[in-house]
C-alpha cells in the first residue's frame, strides 16, 4: 500500500472534488481512486513517495487554515483550497522540489486519466464517463484481425 | 561456417514500410532475403487497446514496446541539457517497434508529395543556416512507384482530387465516407474559395487484397486495427515475401554493425538475436549477403551507419561528407481547436479524417513551403480532455465535468504537417556515455529545426483558424509553436539523397555513396519531407530502389 489510511482519506476527498458526482457518476463512483493506487504501486512507484508527501501536506495546509483535515472540510472550503494550491498560494511551506501547484496539477491529471481512459485501466467503471459524453469505441465484438 | 553464420542474397534491416516492401519485391524477383526486425511480430491481441499506453498518448508506456529499459536514447534540449529518454517519452521520437513498424498503428494518410516538394531550394532559395536543398529526382521519377504503392498496399482516395500531383491510374479503393464535422468544413472551404476533398488513406474501404473492410471503429490511430483493414507492408508485401519461401524473418534481432571490406563493399551484418525465437538469451551472429538494405527509420539507420566504422571509414559508412545523421526532420503540426454551435447528431465514425485542403502547400506570400490541412481522427475522451477543451476552462470540478459532456460532440479541430526547413545541426550522433542493452552507444538527438519552419508553421496555424471560423466554429483557439527538435513518427533526412557525394549520403536511388551494394529504403533518404504525411513517399522510394536492385542483380 503506497499510502497511509490518512493519506488515502485525503486522496478520496480530493478526487471527490476534482471530478464530483452529479447526475452522472464522479471519480469515486467510477473507481478512479483504485486506478491511482494501482499506478502508484506499479508504473508510478517512483513518484508515490512525493504524492504521499503531498497528500500529507494537503492536510497540514487544511489544518493551518481551518483547524481540520481536508476530508472533513465543507466542500466550499475544499474547493477554495484546491484553487489556492493551483496558484501556489499556500499557508504552509511545501517542498521546493514538489510545490503545491505541481502536486495538485498532477492529481488533476491522474484523476482525468483514470476517469476518461478505457475501463480496463480501472478508473472508468462500466465506461461511466464515456456514456456521459457520448463516446463508444465501437470495436467489433470479435476482432477478425490476426 | 558456424551455425550462427549464414549467407543470403539480400539482408534487410528493419521490417517497417520500407523494409517490408523491399523484402516483397526482392523475394518475388528470386532473391533469398534475410529480414531482421528489432521488434516482435505482434498480433492484434498483442497490441493493447489501452488509452493511456498507445502511440498517440503514451503516458505510462506504449502498446508495441516490449523492452523499453534496454534501449534508451539521449535527448539534448535547446539549452544544451541532455537526459536519457525511453520509448514512451516524446523526446525519444519513437516509432512502433514491431514487424510492420509505424504502419501497424498509423493514421494511414497516404499522400503523394507535391512536385515542388522535390525542388524546394530552386523554388524558394536556401535560407542562411538551413540545409534546404532540391531532391536529385523529380516527382515524375517517383510517380510510377507512388502508383505501385497505392495499388499493391491499397489506398482509398477521391479520384477527382489530388490534382496537385498528376496521376495516371485512379485509386484502387473508394474514398473514406464523409463525417459530420467534414460537412461543416466543406461549407467553410466553399465560403473561402479553397479546395477541399477527401484525403487519401491506406485503408480498405471495401474488401481488398483478401482482407476485410474497415468497420469504422472509433479507436483507430495509435492502436492495432481489429479487422486488419489498415494497410501497410505487414499485411501486403511482407506476406508476399514470406509466401515465396525465399524470405527469412528474424524478430528481436538488433543489428550492431554493417560489415565492409577494404574496398567499401558491404558483405554482411553482425547482429544480436534470441538463441531460440522465444528465448530471453541472446547470441551474437553474423550474416552475409551481396546486398545490404537499411530500413530502420531515420534515427536508427543513421545510428547504424555511424556504428559501422572501419579503418577505411572511421566516421561511419557513407559519412565522407559529414551528412550522416544531419538534417533530421519530421513535421511541425499546428493544431487548432474549435467548438461548433451544436453537437453532432451523429458522432463522427472512424477513422475520422475526412476532409483536407492543399490550398496552402505552396505559393504562400513571403513563406517557404506550407502544409496540407485536414481534420483529425475521432478523439479519444482522454485526449479531448488533455488537449481540446477551451483553455480558460477550469481543469477540475463540476465546471470541467459538465464541459466534457457538453463540448465533446461539439469539438472540431484541424492540423497539418508543415514542411520543415531542415537544419544541419538537427542531428543524430552516437552518445559518448549511454549504451544500450548490448553495450552499443545509443542515438543522441540534438539541435532544432531552422527558424523558417516556425514562420511557415505560424502561417499555417492562422489559415487553420480561418478555416474553422468559416466553418462556423463559435470559438477557435490554438497555441504558438516554439523552436525545437522535430522528428517523431515522420522522422526523415539523416541520409539524404544527392547526385553529388559531397551533398549527401545516398545516390538518387538510395544507394550509399562509396558503398555500391549498401542501400537505404526509409525516411532517411528524404532531402525534405513534404507538406504531407511521408509514408507513401517512403513506400514509393522503397519500390523504386528494390526494382533497381532486382534489375541489376
Amino acid at each position: 500500500m503506497p499510502l497511509t489510511p490518512t493519506q488515502l482519506e485525503a486522496l478520496r476527498a480530493l478526487l471527490d472534488r476534482l471530478i464530483p458526482n452529479d447526475e452522472f457518476p464522479g471519480a469515486l463512483a467510477a473507481g478512479t481512486d483504485k486506478f491511482i493506487l494501482q499506478l502508484l504501486t506499479h508504473a508510478c512507484a517512483a513518484e508515490a513517495p512525493f504524492l504521499a508527501q503531498g497528500l500529507t501536506q494537503l492536510d497540514t495546509e487544511a489544518i493551518a487554515r481551518h483547524g481540520q483535515t481536508f476530508a472533513t472540510l465543507p466542500i466550499t472550503a475544499q474547493d477554495a483550497l484546491i484553487f489556492a494550491l493551483e496558484h501556489n498560494r499556500t499557508a504552509t511551506p511545501w517542498p521546493a522540489a514538489f510545490p503545491a501547484a505541481a502536486f495538485i496539477n498532477r492529481l488533476i491529471d491522474l484523476a482525468a486519466e483514470g476517469f476518461y481512459a478505457d475501463p480496463a485501466n480501472g478508473g472508468n467503471r462500466d465506461g461511466a464517463s464515456w456514456r456521459m459524453i457520448g463516446y463508444d469505441p465501437l470495436l467489433p465484438a470479435r476482432p477478425s484481425a490476426p | 561456417m558456424s551455425a550462427a553464420d549464414s549467407t543470403y542474397d539480400v539482408i534487410i534491416v528493419g521490417a517497417g514500410l520500407g523494409g517490408g516492401i523491399a523484402a516483397g519485391v526482392l523475394a518475388e524477383s528470386g532473391q533469398r532475403v534475410l529480414l531482421l526486425e528489432r521488434g516482435r511480430d505482434l498480433r492484434y491481441r498483442d497490441i493493447p487497446g489501452d488509452h493511456l499506453r498507445h502511440h498517440r498518448l503514451s503516458i505510462y508506456g506504449d502498446n508495441t514496446t516490449h523492452e523499453p529499459a534496454g534501449h534508451p536514447r539521449v535527448f539534448v534540449d535547446p539549452q544544451g541539457h541532455s537526459r536519457t529518454v525511453y520509448p514512451h517519452e516524446a523526446d525519444y521520437h519513437n516509432n512502433a517497434l514491431t514487424v510492420g513498424g509505424g504502419a501497424r498503428i498509423w493514421g494511414m494518410q497516404a499522400w503523394r508529395f507535391h512536385p515542388d516538394d522535390f525542388r524546394m531550394a530552386s523554388r524558394y532559395g536556401t535560407p542562411a543556416g538551413s540545409s534546404l536543398a532540391d531532391w536529385p529526382i523529380a516527382y515524375a521519377d517517383l510517380a510510377p512507384f507512388y502508383e505501385r504503392a497505392e495499388h499493391e498496399v491499397g489506398v482509398a482516395g477521391d479520384p477527382s482530387a489530388t490534382d496537385y500531383a498528376p496521376r495516371e491510374r485512379a485509386f484502387p479503393l473508394p474514398p473514406v465516407p464523409a463525417t459530420p464535422t467534414g460537412a461543416w468544413l466543406a461549407r467553410g472551404a466553399a465560403t473561402l474559395g479553397w479546395n477541399a476533398f477527401t484525403p487519401p488513406l491506406a485503408v480498405n474501404t471495401k474488401p481488398y487484397l483478401g482482407r476485410a473492410a474497415c468497420v469504422q471503429c472509433r479507436q483507430c490511430i495509435g492502436f492495432a486495427c481489429p479487422t486488419d483493414a489498415r494497410n501497410g507492408s505487414h499485411n501486403t508485401l511482407l506476406p508476399r515475401a514470406l509466401a515465396t519461401g525465399r524470405c527469412t524473418l528474424i524478430t528481436r534481432a538488433h543489428v550492431a554493425r554493417v560489415l565492409t571490406d577494404a574496398s567499401g563493399r558491404a558483405h554482411g551484418v553482425e547482429y544480436f538475436a534470441p538463441t531460440t525465437p522465444d528465448s530471453a538469451q541472446t547470441e551474437r551472429r553474423t550474416a552475409h549477403a551481396s546486398t545490404i538494405i537499411l530500413a530502420g527509420g531515420a534515427i536508427e539507420t543513421a545510428r547504424l551507419l555511424l556504428l559501422s566504422t572501419s579503418p577505411q571509414h572511421p566516421r561511419g559508412l557513407g559519412n565522407h561528407s559529414d551528412h550522416v545523421g544531419r538534417h533530421l526532420q519530421g513535421h511541425y503540426y499546428p493544431i487548432v481547436s474549435g467548438l461548433l454551435p451544436v453537437g453532432f447528431e451523429n458522432p463522427n465514425l472512424g477513422p475520422g479524417v475526412s476532409i483536407a485542403t492543399t490550398q496552402f502547400n505552396h505559393g504562400n506570400p513571403g513563406i517557404i513551403g506550407g502544409a496540407m490541412l485536414a481534420n483529425d481522427f475521432v478523439k479519444l475522451p482522454i485526449i479531448f480532455w488533455r488537449s481540446h477543451l477551451p483553455p480558460e476552462l477550469p481543469r477540475w470540478g463540476l465546471a470541467n465535468k459538465k464541459a466534457m459532456r457538453e463540448l465533446y460532440l461539439r469539438g472540431i479541430d484541424l492540423r497539418g504537417p508543415v514542411q520543415e526547413i531542415p537544419s544541419p545541426d538537427s542531428r543524430v550522433t552516437l552518445d559518448p556515455h549511454v549504451r544500450d542493452h548490448f553495450g552499443l552507444p545509443v542515438a543522441r538527438l540534438s539541435g532544432t529545426t531552422h527558424p523558417e519552419t516556425l514562420r511557415t508553421a505560424e502561417f499555417i496555424r492562422a489559415r487553420a483558424e480561418d478555416w474553422l471560423r468559416a466553418a462556423g466554429a463559435e470559438r477557435v483557439w490554438s497555441s504558438p509553436m516554439d523552436l525545437r527538435l522535430s522528428a517523431s513518427q515522420h522522422q526523415a533526412g539523416t541520409a539524404r539523397l544527392a547526385a553529388d557525394p559531397r551533398d549527401g549520403v545516398t545516390d538518387p536511388f538510395g544507394r550509399v555513396h562509396g558503398h555500391d551494394n549498401l542501400w537505404i529504403t526509409d525516411g532517411s533518404l528524404h532531402v525534405t519531407n513534404g507538406g504531407f504525411n511521408p509514408a507513401l513517399t517512403i513506400m514509393a522510394l522503397a519500390f523504386r530502389a528494390a526494382a533497381k536492385i532486382a534489375a541489376t542483380r
